[in-house]
């Protein structure tokens, strides 16, 4: 018979996306969701204490004089042995995985898992999700890190560059990601194999490969400031920055990246995702049951017409 | 002061004083460009708190001093140019911290692209127009025979059109100089005109090695206008705007729409013959391996030279030596673009029909006839194609492009479907995916086809130039020798704009993207 907080534990046990915000390191937030479920899990009551039958002495007054017998009566008692106060809460510590990590200087989606579904977070991220990301730009300054944190090194003027000019360039880094696409997929260029799976648009590296945005699109742009959505694999947050970077020098001016937000990370987006007032145990176990009534949704869309996407399907 | 980068700018720059002792700092990480460099603007005259109301007056009188003394390095052309004053920058006072320091301007505001050419394939003929691929000029190097990938070829005039024949390349500007057509390669028959040998002024040189001007004889040189040329086996045409065509090279079919001269030696020939016989004026010319066609204003083809496969199209399979118009299916249709590379020629009217004759021994013409050639133009009715608004044909394949942009080939091989789509009587739709259109991009359409003798090329709406077919002596520009199968991207420095296909080898007119 499972203890009201290992049940609470199992329920947890799942995947779950969380907001993270930004200036804060990805571990302090795991640590602060660790808490704050255990916090939940201890808070379930405990059970009621089992009883036991404790032979307890006699008192002196009814014992007769002279007399050398033991008299005991019988008692039940609780046994504390497993009173939490006694033995300490049941839950000291339980796993939480993290999956593909943000900086300090990012934010947005963060998958974290509970206990066996750290198995699945493996999984995950062996079948090679894309993310999705939007990146705020400034044009006008370059720094050492490419961030407009950094030191700066260099202001340039900007009243050349027009949305046509920046979307030329945005085109021109496209077409260079989707041959580096095809390159990295290490398949055999010369086989019908490769010409079916270049068609429909799954000729994608498998193992390692470099960073590789498979998707770049201008969505605002009011000089100094743009905004970039981008999809990509592989990625790290410096690497985005260093993309903005890059567009400001293929515009002959410069550009520094004002913020880097993850809104889609494999399945789970932003619309999701927890934020801080929601990083307790009820809310958790919520987010875990949406994601899996959702993933059977799809999974019963897809199985419909008879055929399998085949990437992630074999999650929990 | 130099920058440590080396690039050799010696640039005195205002208010050196103890408030900017950051600035040489920054400068010194300044300048990790390698594509230009610039002048600093004034300052902003915040930092200026030693000078006073004549302050800024003064920061670009020495502005102006110092770019007297500018320096710039001779390889980087700039947008500094003729504007040797600074601009007052724009109040950018938002940032807090960052006021004080200099703004550099790299291109200004009306900046326009530059127009470059990059050439790729088999370097020996000389058709890639680079010397140094074929006689290194220094000794520890070696000759490259075949080029693989993208290499620019710096012109002295922008380049407007280019044409590349079998072993040898013409290109024309539309400058109203003396000199509007360069010619590089095999030169055996004079297809790149006389060109006199140092040693000896009456031989002409066999290779052509570097960008070589053709001497056309023209009545007006200061005021006509060279618009297009075209390249054969070993024949070319040029076409002027007010002067006609020019045919140069060998004319031992008629090709160059002359009389054929029995025995006529064509290597170290002056004879460049100005064409005559059109009804109107010629807008466009193509040249197949052995004939010519011309396309005039009024929409009427005309055609010379060797049609032993009917590919002159005029009824008969003799050789032509003088234009004559095109009838069949032709006659009384306004064509818009005419199309030759081997021996099968193509015409598409301005309503969107397409007509051909000549080889159809690999299928090109099998909808509308079993016969292996045909010498006058049939209309090849294709259903499910839409409206063609271009053609491209090479030696066995056919390309058709269709006003949505799509892509249709047939023919025989490499198709660009695969290996295993080795030969096509009817179109076969290659698939928008192949040419980067995806869910982020679903706009994009391929804007321009053209055919090699084996190989096909299309250049995108986005300017993104993508190659298939066979890679014969790297003539796809893919950085492989490998035949490729299906659409795969060239990587080049810009924005392609056309580009100009041979046997073995490419030409690309590209604009760079800023």
């Amino acid at each position: 018979m499972a203890r009201p907080s290992v049940r609470v534990f199992h329920k947890l046990e799942g995947l779950f996306s969380i907001y993270k915000p930004p200036g804060v390191h990805w571990k302090l937030v795991r640590d602060t969701i660790e808490t704050n479920l255990l916090k939940g899990i201890n808070a379930a009551p405990p059970p009621a204490p089992r009883q036991r039958v404790q032979f307890l002495a006699e008192s002196t007054s009814v014992v007769a004089e002279g007399s050398n017998e033991l008299t005991l009566s019988a008692a039940s008692v609780p046994a504390l042995a497993h009173h939490p106060l006694v033995s300490g809460p049941d839950f000291q510590h339980i796993g939480v995985g993290v999956g593909h990590r943000l900086d300090v200087f990012s934010s947005g989606v963060l998958v974290l898992g509970v206990g066996q579904s750290n198995k699945a977070l493996t999984d995950l991220y062996r079948s090679h999700v894309t993310r999705d990301y939007t990146l705020e730009g400034e044009l006008g300054m370059a720094t050492d890190n490419f961030s407009h944190t950094g030191r700066l090194i260099e202001r340039t003027t900007y009243d050349h560059i027009t949305r046509d000019k920046l979307e030329r360039v945005l085109a021109m880094m496209q077409g260079s990601n989707q041959k580096a696409l095809l390159t990295y997929s290490k398949v055999d260029m010369s086989t019908q194999g490769a010409y079916e799976l270049a068609v429909k648009g799954e000729l994608r590296p498998d193992g390692k490969s470099p960073p590789i945005m498979t998707g770049l699109r201008l969505l605002h742009f009011q000089p100094p400031h743009f905004t970039l959505e981008v999809q990509c694999l592989n990625e790290t947050q410096r690497y985005l920055c260093r993309i903005l970077h890059e567009v400001g020098l293929e515009l002959r001016s410069t550009a520094v990246c004002k913020g880097v937000r993850r809104t889609r990370d494999g399945p789970f987006t932003i619309q999701h995702a927890l934020t801080h007032q929601h990083w307790t145990s009820p809310d958790v176990i919520q987010a875990i049951r949406q994601y899996r009534s959702s993933r059977k949704a799809s999974k019963a869309k897809h199985t419909q017409p008879g055929k399998d996407t085949g990437t992630t399907d074999h999650l929990c | 002061m130099k920058s440590v980068c080396g690039c050799h700018i010696e640039a005195r720059f205002v208010n050196i004083t103890h408030n900017h002792n950051s600035n040489t700092h920054r400068l010194r990480n300044t300048c990790k460009h390698n594509w230009g460099r610039s002048v600093p603007l004034a300052s902003s005259s915040t930092g200026g708190t030693a000078h006073t109301a004549g302050g800024s007056e003064q920061n670009c009188y020495r502005v102006e001093m110092s770019l007297a003394y500018l320096r710039l390095c001779t390889q980087h052309r700039l947008a500094l140019g003729a504007r040797g004053y600074a601009t007052h920058t724009s109040d950018r006072r938002s940032r807090e911290q960052k006021d004080e320091g200099p703004v550099f301007q790299y291109v200004g505001k009306q900046s326009k692209p530059n127009h470059k050419v990059f050439v790729w394939g088999f370097s020996y003929t000389g058709a890639l127009g680079i010397p140094s691929f074929v006689v290194p000029d220094s000794g520890r190097k070696k000759p490259r025979k075949y080029q693989l990938t993208p290499y620019r070829l710096e012109t002295e005039q922008q380049i407007s059109s280019a044409a590349c024949g079998y072993g040898f390349t013409l290109l024309s500007s539309s400058t109203k100089d003396l000199t509007k057509v360069w010619g590089m390669g095999l030169n055996r028959d004079s297809q790149l005109g006389f060109q006199r040998t140092q040693q000896d002024r009456y031989k002409s040189y066999d290779y052509v090695l570097e960008p070589s001007p053709v001497p056309l004889p023209l009545a007006r040189p200061q005021q006509t206008r060279v618009l297009q040329v075209a390249c054969g086996r070993a024949h070319s045409l040029v076409l002027t705007d007010s002067e006609g065509v020019f045919s140069l090279g060998n004319n031992a079919y008629g090709q160059c729409g002359r009389k054929m001269v029995e025995d006529e030696v064509y290597s170290a020939s002056h004879i460049i013959h100005k064409m005559e016989g059109f009804d109107s004026p010629v807008t466009q010319v193509v040249c197949g391996q052995d004939h010519s066609l011309f396309l005039t204003e009024t929409g009427k083809v005309y055609a010379c030279g060797w049609g032993a496969d009917g590919q002159t199209g005029l009824g008969h399979h003799n050789m032509c030596a003088r234009p004559v118009a095109v009838g069949g299916d032709l006659a009384g249709v306004r064509v818009q673009q005419v199309t030759t590379y081997g021996d099968c020629s193509m015409a598409v009217s301005q309503d969107g029909q397409l007509y051909g004759w000549g080889n159809s021994e690999y299928l090109q013409l099998s909808s509308v006839t079993e016969a292996t050639q045909i010498n006058s133009p049939r209309l090849l009715p294709f259903e499910g194609v839409g409206k063609v608004t271009q053609v491209a044909c090479g030696g066995t394949q056919v390309a058709i492009l269709n006003e949505r942009g799509k892509v249709f080939v047939w023919g025989y091989g490499i198709l660009g479907k695969g290996p295993n789509l080795s030969e096509s009587q009817t179109p076969e739709l290659v698939p928008p995916t192949l040419f980067g259109r995806s869910e982020f991009n679903p706009a994009v359409t391929v804007s321009r086809i053209h055919c090699g003798l084996n190989h096909f090329a299309a250049v995108t709406d986005r300017g993104e130039l993508f190659v298939w077919g066979k890679n014969v002596r790297g003539c796809l520009g893919i950085g492989k020798k490998e035949d490729q199968y299906f659409p795969w991207r060239v990587t080049v420095p810009g924005h392609v704009v056309d580009v100009a296909c041979g046997v073995d080898h490419m030409v690309a007119l590209v604009k760079s993207v800023i």
